[in-house]
């Protein structure tokens, strides 16, 4: 025995642990990992709501209404407006007077696009008081 | 010195001992970047715009569908408003961080949207996410 393990050591034949599939088999979870799952891609406008009952009171000459009426135009104020050109007046108005709230006021029957449009020029014109006037009755989407 | 190193017996290998530990660093990658579909939801076509922004906090995240017909759908089930407002109460009862991301059709009448968010106020979850595509600025 112990002359067949001296003769062995010309092949230095150590004891160890196959490691040479612990890749193949890492690989193989991996490509499991990678067909199940997906990036999650949730992006998007963030608003937080105001809570129920809790009316914050603004001075009526710091409320900006913005409209959008039922066949998708926008109204800034009383003045009818391009949706790219909104983005420029709330610049405009917001220089005016930093404390402007900016209500918006969208129909019913509005598409939510034109809505989000709308929304999207708030945010890029840094508007940070935003809030969404909820439209119970369709008769209520007119100037308040 | 020729003679000890063929007793060596060194047979020339590519080292394959790190291949493990770098697949193994690609499956924490992907662990971490992933998650995984809670649920398929409804088929919405979402709008654009420029100042989408990432939600970074991902766990806390329940999506609300509507779709072009007006149908909601939280967690697989096709709702009314009012059911919004009882599943999201117990949600915000089980985590009062939550965000919800709500994944409303570009053609879908706002009435629908308005609907959802005051069913939201009404289960007080109000961190609100509108998703939108990412649109590229320049045009506008």
């Amino acid at each position: 025995m112990a002359l067949s393990l001296r003769g062995g050591r010309n092949s230095e034949s150590r004891p160890s642990i196959p490691t040479a599939s612990t890749g193949d088999i890492a690989f193989l979870i991996l490509i499991f990992f990678m067909s199940t799952s997906m990036f999650a891609k949730e992006k998007g406008l963030k608003i937080v709501l105001p809570e129920k009952g809790e009316a914050t009171k603004i001075k009526a000459e710091n409320i900006l209404t913005v409209a959008v009426n039922p066949t998708g135009q926008v109204l800034v104020g009383d003045q009818v407006v391009n949706i790219p050109d909104v983005r420029e007046l709330i610049v405009k108005r917001l220089a005016e007077n930093k404390e402007l709230a900016i209500a918006l006021r969208v129909s019913r029957r509005a598409p939510y696009n034109t809505m989000i449009q709308v929304f999207d020029e708030l945010k890029l014109a840094k508007a940070e008081r935003i809030s969404l006037m909820p439209v119970l009755t369709e008769e209520a989407t007119g100037a308040p | 010195m020729r003679k000890i190193a063929g007793k060596k017996h060194t047979a020339p290998d590519i080292p394959t001992a790190s291949t493990g530990d770098i697949a193994f660093l690609l499956i924490i990658f992907f662990l971490v970047g992933t998650t995984f579909r809670a649920g398929q939801g409804l088929k919405v076509v979402l709008p654009e715009a420029q100042s989408t922004e990432r939600i970074l906090k991902r766990r806390n995240v329940q999506s609300i569908w509507v779709d072009k017909t007006g149908r909601i759908s939280v967690n697989d089930n096709l709702v009314a408003a009012s059911g919004v407002t009882s599943i999201l109460s117990e949600k915000v009862i089980d985590n009062p961080d939550v965000v919800v991301v709500l994944q409303a059709d570009r053609d879908v009448s706002y009435g629908y949207v308005t609907d959802v968010l005051e069913a939201l106020k009404d289960a007080r979850a109000l961190k609100v996410t509108f998703a939108t595509g990412y649109r590229m600025g320049g045009g506008g």
